[in-house]
């Protein structure tokens, strides 16, 4: 249940991830399109990720000499990372709930207070999050694991910008 | 505080692109007076940002300089959504235009979008608004030929009825019903603000609405926070900032155009949210011909709350 639970934020990261890459990128006015592929771009990556540590979870899992330790390790790990992900999760889904609510200025605000500073925190929550699941941990499998993972889940942002950002010097290129 | 908050300086926008004043044609700009500029403000965030801006010969490269426009106003197109810019126009000019019909005026009604950029706003309005419902056109103005030809693409690309003009829109030819800018006005220092207001005084102007950042003392911090996480250019995060430490006070802003445009009533509408101290980031100076005021305030019905003094 942890791990499912871990997963299926890392979908939503890697979505919101997508999302913010592709913004300010796109002049148009109607942009569903674009940013239902940017969201798809987005949930690719995540399930990458995902993937990745997957593989790695089961070849350190298939190496180790004391499974069972380890998979209870791991789930102590995974539950405490929960803790600091969960509640930052919640706060950013509420933030994107309230815009669905029709004043420009509380739609505004959510954009100005809470969810401008929580994308700024967003690699802070990452660390902290991965350190504090594995603060406890007895094996240095759990550890370099959780690390491993940190890495992938910071550098999923840096390249769909880089990939966006690619993009759209070409496309700007294309009208001067 | 910081160098580049001086607001008495020039925004790096507003010197790499210069356009001869009668022809509009572009001029070429040599990199070493914009060292200069921003020497003579101690200003080492823009000296970075001048210096690697690309150059031939000592003249900034034009076609560079015109992808790094492009950018830029792409970026901004982002901070205009975020904020709901299209709607919070939209808010104000329907009921100018519903007070403009209530005094009679049945021709369809030109709104001109002073310094449109690629146009986001004239592009949205053109986009949601019923435009043969209120018999009205939406132009976008700018001076830069080529955010005006990514506007023209932008609109042709989505099939969108508006039109963008290079040129003066204050000329006789181009002149409107009702002019609008965003983020426009802070640009005229001095007595250029007075020209710039004087100019709206046309016989067919029924109307203004310019919105523009909102000025008080936390502006440039939040400016600054805001701009670092959203915008990518370091131009764009400069001038962002320097933007909002520019920006006019609501009451400086009224009493300009009450002293340059007087056949107006002039005031600023939607300084602050739902009527507590707490800014809005953008406010509005708004102008009418004194005969619309009533009416006006009737269209706004619960919002006249957000008016300031029209007068």
């Amino acid at each position: 249940m942890t791990l499912l639970i871990l997963y299926v934020l890392a979908l939503l990261d890697g979505l919101l991830c997508g999302l913010r890459a592709s913004m300010g990128r796109c002049p148009l006015i109607w942009k569903r399109g674009y940013y239902a592929r940017s969201l798809l771009r987005g949930i690719v990556g995540g399930q990458i990720i995902s993937t990745l540590a997957l593989v790695a979870l089961l070849a350190v899992a298939a190496s180790s000499t004391h499974r069972d330790a380890l998979r209870t390790d791991l789930e102590l790990a995974a539950g405490r990372m929960l803790r600091i992900f969960i509640p930052y999760a919640a706060l950013v889904l509420f933030n994107l709930a309230l815009r669905l609510v029709p004043s420009t200025d509380i739609r505004s605000a959510t954009s100005v207070l809470m969810l401008g500073p929580l994308t700024a925190i967003r690699p802070l929550v990452m660390v902290v999050g991965v350190l504090y699941g594995i603060f406890t941990s007895r094996l240095m499998e759990t550890r370099l694991l959780g690390l491993f993972i940190l890495a992938l889940m910071l550098s999923l942002e840096f390249v769909l910008n880089r990939r966006a950002a690619r993009a759209q010097a070409m496309q700007i290129r294309q009208l001067v | 505080m910081f160098a580049s908050w001086n607001p008495a300086q020039p925004e790096i926008t507003d010197l790499i692109i210069q356009h001869d004043p009668c022809t509009l044609e572009r001029l070429p700009v040599r990199k070493e007076e914009l060292v200069t500029v921003f020497s003579r403000f101690c200003n080492r965030q823009a000296l970075r940002v001048v210096r690697a801006l690309p150059e031939n010969d000592g003249f900034l490269d034009a076609r560079a300089i015109d992808a790094l426009f492009l950018t830029v106003h792409w970026e901004m197109q982002r901070l205009s959504e975020e904020f709901y810019h299209g709607r919070r126009v939209w808010e104000l000019l329907r009921c100018v235009i519903a007070s403009i019909r209530q005094a009679g005026a049945r021709e369809k009604l030109r709104i001109v979008d002073v310094g449109c950029g690629t146009g986001y706003t004239t592009r949205w309005l053109a986009a949601n608004i019923p435009f043969a419902d209120y018999n009205v056109e939406f132009v976008g103005m700018d001076l830069n030929s080529t955010l005006i030809a990514e506007a023209s693409r932008l609109a042709v690309a989505e099939r969108l009825p508006c039109q963008f003009i290079h040129g003066d829109a204050f000329s006789r030819e181009h002149s409107g019903n009702v002019f609008l800018s965003t983020g426009v006005i802070h640009h005229f220092r001095g007595e250029a603000l007075l020209e710039f207001l004087r100019r709206h005084d046309q016989p067919e102007t029924q109307a203004f609405l310019h919105f523009d950042f909102h000025p008080w003392f936390l502006a440039p911090f939040g400016s600054m926070f805001f701009h670092y996480l959203r915008m990518r250019t370091a131009i764009a995060r400069h001038d962002g900032v320097l933007s909002a430490a520019r920006a006019y006070a609501g009451n400086t802003l009224a009493e300009a155009a009450r002293t340059a445009a007087p056949e107006f009533a002039s005031g600023i509408y939607g300084a602050n949210i739902w009527n507590t101290p707490i800014p809005r980031v953008f406010q509005s100076l708004v102008g009418l011909r004194r005969a619309l005021v009533p009416e006006f305030r009737r269209q706004l019905g619960r919002r006249a709350l957000r008016l300031g003094d029209l007068k």
